[in-house]
């Protein structure tokens, strides 16, 4: 318990968290604006192309939208780690090889769930917009709400988890956001050649929330054709890898 | 000081990054209960020794033992018992300096009961809220010197704790280490600033390109099997001491006289009308010794 309290000293009294959330909530308010608002308010300029959201699906579409930010699991683990391996407070912490699996897995823990609570909370103003500019009725009943809880946390997990891998093995935290974002862009598009869906996180994202887009726009989102198993399977996939490659960059790099 | 019992014990430590041999058989004792300087000019292999006796750095071949345990198999248990500032002060700028104490309060799985005993220790009670960032260099290494007594331990690993810092900021920081070494903790201090370790330390080892060149209490170190004598006719009593088959060397105003026994030598002076206004037991300075060890020039 000890150690999940440090982790959250380290995180509750920066502005990095405070200022990556306030971020989210300008780009969930904006995705809100041109899916619920600009299309109603000016459909000749919106066109086929982009979607009005409309109530029951705004919900959950709106959902994969902010569950869909994955820049902020990526940025706050490698910010968080890779600022400690910058100075020698890894060292002086005597976090040794027989600590570091509990080091690693508080620092996982504490970032996954503070990433978990801000991508909720932007979930919940989304649900609040739907509710006062969506047209149509109804939403998702509390099965979908709850599975909401899950499906984001194992978004969290695995993106936490290629961003510890990637200052890890990287060292430093630059060239490790420049790596993770790679993977973040490259991704959604790798995710449309149908031998990488399989294995693609944007796929599996698409799959866990079981949405699909109208228009145009649906043929550029991967995942269709993935079960929710096997969307899990892929999370929990790219998450041991990242939790491996934390470790072994470690190990690397206390050699 | 208690070398029965050594707080660290090495042998044979060997540690290669690709060609570079940094620690080539090493081996040394580290005595409990009194401060030791761990000398050596840079890439000597301080640093590695450190990190190797933290489990920082895997070795290629040898034995460590701390607190009477082997590393790295027993780290689990002397991690608690040990404080390190390896390098540069492990601290998380953007936070407070009481908060950063309880990081590493956390970390090692110790209370918060000590943190405003050990700010008090440190001096710095009063900027414990201010960000470590706004904090001198001074300030930094007595705040990091606090986050490594956190759990009180039984023996502190120092790298270059007084490296830049003023000289009434050394002061300081040799008073805390002082008090801590008089507590009956075990303080090990490296520094290729030999008036640190000779103004601090009870046991030196030097080493050099890996290698221990000697190791010892820094008295025994610094003595010398001769004399100082000083006289107003250093020639007449050179050759006084000559005739008598005793060796002597002129040093500035001074006689540096190959015998120890000081009343023999005012005996013979005396007898010949030469009345020395000092006899002395010669000692070396560290810097002598440590200079003639390992071969460095004085720059």
């Amino acid at each position: 318990m000890s150690l999940l309290h440090a982790e959250y000293l380290k995180l509750s009294r920066r502005r990095l968290y405070l200022v990556m959330v306030v971020i989210l909530a300008a780009l969930v308010g904006l995705n809100a604006f041109f899916f619920l608002i600009f299309p109603q308010i000016a459909p000749e300029l919106a066109g086929e192309e982009l979607p009005l959201f409309e109530k029951p699906e705004a919900y959950l579409l709106g959902a994969q939208q902010v569950a869909g930010q994955t820049w902020f699991p990526l940025i706050l683990a490698v910010v968080m780690l890779g600022s400690e391996f910058g100075s020698t407070v890894w060292a002086t912490a005597l976090t040794r090889d027989s600590r570091r699996i509990p080091q690693i897995t508080a620092r996982f823990v504490i970032l996954t769930a503070a990433s978990w609570l801000a991508v909720m909370l932007g979930i919940a103003g989304w649900a609040v917009v739907t509710v006062l500019a969506a047209p149509g009725e109804g939403g998702p009943d509390a099965g979908d709400w709850l599975g909401l809880l899950w499906k984001v946390a194992l978004i969290e997990l695995a993106w936490t988890a290629i961003g510890l891998g990637a200052v890890a093995m990287l060292r430093s935290v630059g060239p490790a956001i420049g790596a993770a974002l790679a993977l973040l862009f490259v991704d959604p598009l790798l995710g449309l050649w149908g031998p990488y869906e399989n294995v693609s996180l944007s796929a599996a994202s698409g799959a866990l929330f079981e949405v699909t887009f109208g228009g145009g726009f649906g043929a550029f989102v991967p995942g269709a054709g993935l079960s929710i198993g096997h969307a899990v399977v892929i999370m929990l996939g790219w998450t041991a890898l990242g939790f491996f490659l934390t470790l072994w960059g470690l190990q690397r790099r206390d050699a | 000081m208690d070398l029965s019992q050594p707080a660290i014990k090495v042998q044979g430590l060997v540690k290669r990054y690709k060609k570079t041999t940094a620690l080539d058989g090493l081996g040394f004792q580290v005595p409990s209960g009194a401060i030791t300087g761990f000398l050596g000019p840079n890439g000597a292999g301080k640093t590695t020794t450190f990190r190797s006796l933290l489990g920082l750095t895997r070795i290629d071949s040898g034995q460590i033992e701390l607190l009477g345990r082997e590393i790295p198999g027993g780290l689990v248990e002397v991690t608690k018992k040990v404080g390190a500032i390896i390098e540069e002060p492990g601290l998380i700028r953007a936070l407070s300096g009481r908060i950063n104490l309880q990081v590493a309060a956390d970390q090692l799985g110790f209370g918060h009961e000590r943190i405003g005993e050990l700010l008090e220790f440190v001096e710095l009670q009063g900027d414990a809220g201010r960000k470590v960032d706004e904090y001198s260099k001074g300030m930094r290494q007595r705040l990091s010197l606090a986050a490594a007594l956190i759990g009180d331990p039984e023996l502190l690993l120092l790298d270059e704790p007084l490296d830049g810092l003023d000289p009434a900021g050394q002061r300081a920081f040799r008073a805390r280490l002082r008090d801590i070494a008089d507590g009956g903790q075990t303080v090990v201090i490296s520094s290729h600033d030999l008036a640190d370790v000779e103004a601090l330390a009870d046991y030196v080892i030097v080493l050099d390109h890996g290698k221990l060149v000697t190791e010892g209490p820094l008295e025994a170190m610094l003595s010398s099997p001769a004399t100082r004598v000083v006289a107003t006719d250093l020639t007449a009593a050179a050759a006084i001491l000559a005739a008598a088959g005793i060796a002597t060397r002129v040093d500035g105003v001074a006689l540096i006289v190959d015998e120890v026994d000081g009343s023999r030598i005012i005996e013979l002076l005396s007898v010949a009308g030469i009345y020395p206004s000092e006899v002395s037991p010669e000692r070396s300075s560290l810097e002598s010794v440590f200079l003639g060890m390992t071969g460095e020039s004085a720059s």
